[in-house]
């Protein structure tokens, strides 16, 4: 698949300038990134199977 | 002096058969007439090192320190008070000076221990071969025109080397690992969460785990120990109190339930590799073999999120000045800092499942064995490699068979092997002994065992002072 337009627009929404020898390098390891991604979006999961990662609030120091 | 275990050295010392003093003095000896072959070292502290030594010598409570005298040293992400926290790069020679050290080189200090240096590794911990562009390539000591691994390269190289007996180092995806399998260490990931991660750069927070490179299970689970407790700094951390390891050791395997790990951790291992733990089996008198569902998702999820927590991390250096990136991570960090919020969200859940169905392993079984590398270390420079019959990238194929294990926090030692490679037989190979979540006293008694049998050890490497 050519990922070529979502990495320009996405480069340009986040404001990186991609000189033509970093573009492909940049294309080479965001299309292996996208072949992980079909990996870890092939597993089917159910709400349920939420992320446990919590965020965990901050409490005040208190001076002893 | 060089081939010296830690416990030996704190013997010596306490009781006064030696002194820190000179103790660090033959460290610094040993890497200076070794370093310049090896490159284990970015950074060798002697005046601070001197000055420290002086005050165990010094200190009341000497004949009680666990690590009196003792030289260790630390990649170069740890933070160490009055240096600029390097990470492998260039960019962070910008960044200020320390503030004080992390709370790990603080917690062995408090114990006798004395940094003697920073150690290389791969740029912002991306790498498995700490060929790094800026500081140079750390080579491997029992052969120099081989990797040592990384991205703690020059942690497991440092300990090979006899140059230190203790050495720290960070795992994201196999980090401590495959660096002890390909330079012959012993090396611990413990529990994520275990060991607080407070003053060290990160790379991908979701994943970092912090842990030693030993040339013994006794000083690996001694410096271990020594570091364990909470810290509030680090949200990760666990609120546990201290589980002490090395009073468990005399246990040996008995009563552990034993397997070795099947499917993706045969498939993409070479023969070296696959000897390795058939050996390590055999020790252990097991059979079984077992396998884990949907590994190659959960080495995926773990790719994708490192990809997305480290491209986000250095977005704005991307930014700025990407061309100061070592060329051998620039181009990843670019690629990783597009990747969508919904790939990286969808492999933290992908990793939630994965780690709750390998917990079922653990009701029956105690440690998995599996292979730490596909095989023993490439020459440097290597491009590509032939696993299963797939040509794949030899630098990220190192992290094949660490990756789904540190994507779900499980506890491993890593184990070294001789001779399992015919055509390189002077080459080791580590093997992994994975245990359940907080367990890290089940896989350090199990690599106990293992170097009682003489199955693996952790000899200094045979260089030439001062070539």
């Amino acid at each position: 698949m050519d990922h070529s337009a979502y990495i320009d627009a996405a480069a340009a929404t986040l404001g990186l300038s991609l000189t033509q020898e970093q573009r492909k390098g940049v294309a080479l390891y965001f299309g292996l990134a996208a072949s992980m991604a079909v990996l870890v979006q092939g597993l089917p999961l159910t709400p349920a199977d939420e992320s446990g990662n919590v965020f965990v609030p901050v409490a005040p120091r208190v001076d002893e | 002096m060089n081939a010296s275990s830690a416990t030996a050295i704190a013997a010596s010392v306490r009781e006064g058969r030696t002194t820190a003093t000179d103790s660090v003095q033959q460290a610094l000896q040993r890497i200076a007439a070794t370093d310049g072959q090896v490159n284990a070292f970015t950074s060798v502290l002697a005046e601070r090192a001197q000055k420290r030594a002086q005050w165990v010598d010094a200190h009341p409570r000497r004949e009680r320190m666990k690590l009196a005298g003792v030289p260790f040293a630390v990649k170069n992400l740890f933070d160490i008070a009055a240096l600029p926290t390097l990470a492998g790069s260039k960019i962070e020679r910008d960044s200020a000076p320390a503030a004080r050290d992390a709370v790990l080189v603080r917690r062995l200090e408090v114990e006798g221990a004395v940094l003697v240096g920073a150690l290389n590794m791969d740029e912002y911990a991306y790498g498995f071969s700490t060929e790094n562009t800026h500081y140079g390539a750390t080579r491997n000591p029992h052969d120099l025109t081989r990797i040592s691994g990384g991205s703690s390269g020059g942690s497991a190289a440092a300990v090979a080397a006899g140059q230190v007996p203790i050495t720290l180092g960070s795992d994201t995806n196999g980090s401590i690992r495959v660096p002890a399998s390909l330079c012959g260490t012993f090396g611990l990931k413990p529990t994520f969460g275990r060991l607080p991660r407070t003053g060290s750069y990160p790379f991908s927070a979701s994943l970092d785990h912090l842990g030693p490179f030993a040339r013994s299970v006794a000083d690996l689970a001694l410096a271990y120990d020594l570091m364990q407790g909470p810290d509030t700094q680090d949200p990760a951390c666990a609120q546990r109190d201290i589980e002490p390891a090395s009073p468990l050791l005399e246990r040996g395997a008995a009563g552990l339930r034993v397997a070795v790990l099947g499917g993706w951790f045969r498939e993409m291992a070479l023969a070296e590799a696959l000897a390795a733990v058939d050996a390590v089996a055999q020790g252990l008198g097991t059979t079984r073999l077992v396998e884990l569902p949907e590994v190659a998702r959960a080495r995926a999820a773990a790719f994708i999120v490192t990809a997305g927590e480290g491209g986000a991390l250095h977005l704005e250096d991307l930014k700025k000045r990407a061309n100061d990136f070592d060329p051998m991570t620039r181009d990843r960090f670019l690629a990783n800092a597009l990747v969508p919020a919904a790939w990286v969200v969808q492999a933290q859940r992908v990793r939630h499942w994965f780690a709750r169905r390998v917990a079922r392993v653990f009701e029956t079984l105690d440690v998995l064995i599996a292979p730490a590398t596909p095989c023993t270390a490439p020459l440097i420079g290597t491009e590509w490699l032939e696993i299963n019959g797939q040509r794949l990238p030899s630098r990220a194929s190192m992290g094949l068979l660490t990756q789904p294990i540190s994507c779900i926090g499980l506890p491993v030692v890593s184990v070294p092997l001789w001779g399992m490679n015919p055509t390189a037989p002077q080459l080791p190979i580590g093997v992994q002994l994975i245990a359940a979540p907080w367990r890290e006293d089940h896989c350090l008694r199990v690599a106990a065992a293992l170097e009682a049998m003489g199955l693996c050890s952790a000899p200094v490497a045979p260089l030439a002072a001062g070539a």
